[in-house]
């Protein structure tokens, strides 16, 4: 059974006039690494919210179809009990932190669901070890940076002990080097067998971790596949895709007439290609 | 404001900043309850001489006072303005008094305020059956203040590169200069709650009828001291006051 079930879902928010989501269906297996990417405003973050439920549950409109996740369809279990199956870290990590230290930050979740302190005790030191955030303990949110912030963010959802981790253009207020660090810390989870449905932008970065990159524009999904399939599309650049330079170059290499043996997705994938060639 | 920092908590290792917040609570209120029920000078500089070795415990003499070196405008006024109206027999005696009283006053609320951190605050009033949504805002408040703050600043500094100028004009019109950064100010909070009310209900807040808590406050022996010293005290002030017959301690003028 998939782990993640969109059935024809469509969601329009309340006091809006257009659909948000558009018969979507997608299915997402447990283990993936699923990269959504397309241009702002075509859908990416509601299909993040509807993964946890706060579409239909905590943001109100027009639905049809269903999501169901793990077995539980989103419209009838509120967003607390799917926390535990489906995390969510957000674009502005100072809006997701909400106390006053890191400590406190990463028991929120486990403590609103009424786990055992000795419990809570032991994900928040697990979780502090584990993100190394040991020096940003007694820390109030606003003296640390913003890739700090956001690794306390994701911290604090992992605590919840999810089988799935959403991340909604986690880094899109960092600077490139925090970026890499968060970005890195996710493909890392992923590996530790967690799911990862990742919202981004900066393609270059992520492709070579993911399994699959989906492509939406005006709230439909327009392509789904491998990173490989994907980004040699020409329909990523008509829509506005920020295609990782290796790939470029083996598209333009190939409309001269040189074709390479497979995709590279990063500089040095395309270097040994090149090497292998000639 | 200067004054306002001895109010501010100061994160430092101390005996009093180990006790129960609860304890402390305790104790500030009886030392200011027996802080208004004299208006002479020797019980309120006693009260002071025992005040003052607990902030010095609490690592926070210097704050205080820097604190009340802010403050001494405001006292100097009180002192010259009480002795030059009051109908009291003896107005200076009194004014001192007076002052003295918003001292000791002030010293005691700080003591609990300097030690205590507002997340072991939210606990206690938690443990003192508030309700934790109330709690909880409270703590919340203190997190988002210097968020507001910077984003005042951002907006404050938007405005003026488009030509707003604030700090111009005579008084009606700088109050009117508010506007263009409330407006946006009160936009810019609603809409962040909003994204704020999105990650706290995904990681479930309010789910459990049953909340647990990392850190839960305990009474130890210590803190049973302080809250029978301090009853001990409230006690014996009140008995003095109402039974023995104070000689006048007054200055001679």
């Amino acid at each position: 059974m998939p782990l993640i079930e969109f059935q024809d879902f469509s969601f329009k928010y309340y006091g809006a006039d257009f659909l948000a989501l558009k018969k979507v269906n997608l299915t997402i297996n447990e283990g993936e690494y699923v990269i959504i990417t397309g241009p702002s405003g075509c859908g990416k973050t509601t299909l993040c919210r509807t993964i946890n439920g706060l579409v239909p549950q905590f943001h109100r409109g027009y639905i049809a179809g269903n999501v169901i996740v793990d077995g539980m369809n989103t419209r009838e279990h509120t967003v607390a009990e799917m926390a535990t199956i489906a995390g969510l870290v957000f674009q502005q990590p100072e809006n997701q932190l909400v106390t006053l230290n890191v400590e406190k930050e990463i028991a929120f979740g486990p403590e609103n669901l009424g786990v055992d302190p000795v419990e809570v005790r032991r994900r928040v030191e697990e979780l502090i070890s584990l993100l190394d955030l040991e020096h940003l303990r007694d820390k109030h949110p606003h003296e640390m940076s913003g890739g700090e912030q956001q690794r306390v963010a994701i911290a604090s959802t992992l605590a919840l002990k999810p089988k799935i981790l959403v991340a909604d253009e986690p880094t899109s207020n960092l600077d490139p080097k925090s970026a890499e660090l968060i970005l890195d810390i996710i493909s890392k989870l992923n590996k530790r067998d967690m799911t990862v449905i990742l919202v981004e932008h900066r393609l270059d970065l992520v492709s070579k971790d993911a399994s699959r990159i989906v492509l939406m524009d005006r709230g439909r999904i327009v392509a789904d596949g491998s990173p490989r399939e994907i980004l040699v599309m020409d329909l990523c650049q008509e829509i506005g895709v920020g295609v990782p330079k290796a790939t470029l170059v083996y598209k333009s290499l190939r409309k001269r007439g040189i074709d390479l043996e497979s995709v590279p997705l990063t500089g040095e994938e395309l270097a040994n290609l090149v090497k292998e060639a000639a | 404001m200067s004054f306002l920092e001895v109010f501010q908590y100061t994160r430092q290792d101390s005996i009093i900043h180990r006790l129960d917040p609860r304890a402390k609570l305790f104790m500030a209120i009886v030392s200011a309850i027996v802080s208004l029920i004299f208006l002479e000078i020797l019980p309120l500089v006693i009260i002071l001489v025992i005040l003052i070795p607990l902030l010095v415990a609490a690592k926070s003499l210097k704050r205080w006072l820097r604190s009340m070196k802010g403050l001494s405008i405001l006292l100097a006024f009180i002192l010259v303005f009480n002795t030059l109206l009051s109908p009291a027999p003896n107005p200076l005696n009194h004014s001192i008094a007076l002052t003295l009283r918003l001292i000791a006053l002030m010293t005691s609320f700080s003591l609990f305020f300097l030690t205590v951190h507002p997340d072991e605050l939210s606990q206690a009033l938690i443990q003192m059956r508030v309700r934790f949504e109330f709690a909880f805002a409270m703590s919340m408040a203190m997190r988002y203040v210097p968020t507001l703050a910077q984003e005042a600043y951002a907006i404050m500094d938007a405005q003026k590169a488009r030509g707003v100028e604030l700090d111009k004009g005579n008084p009606l019109k700088r109050i009117r200069n508010i506007v263009p950064i409330i407006v946006p100010l009160i936009i810019v909070s609603i809409r962040r709650a909003l994204s704020i009310a999105e990650s706290m209900e995904s990681r479930g807040f309010g789910a459990s009828p049953h909340r647990t808590y990392l850190n839960r406050l305990s009474f130890k022996k210590r803190d049973w001291a302080v809250v029978f010293i301090s009853l001990l005290i409230l006690l014996m002030t009140i008995y003095i006051r109402l039974f023995i017959p104070l000689q006048v301690w007054s200055l001679p003028f």
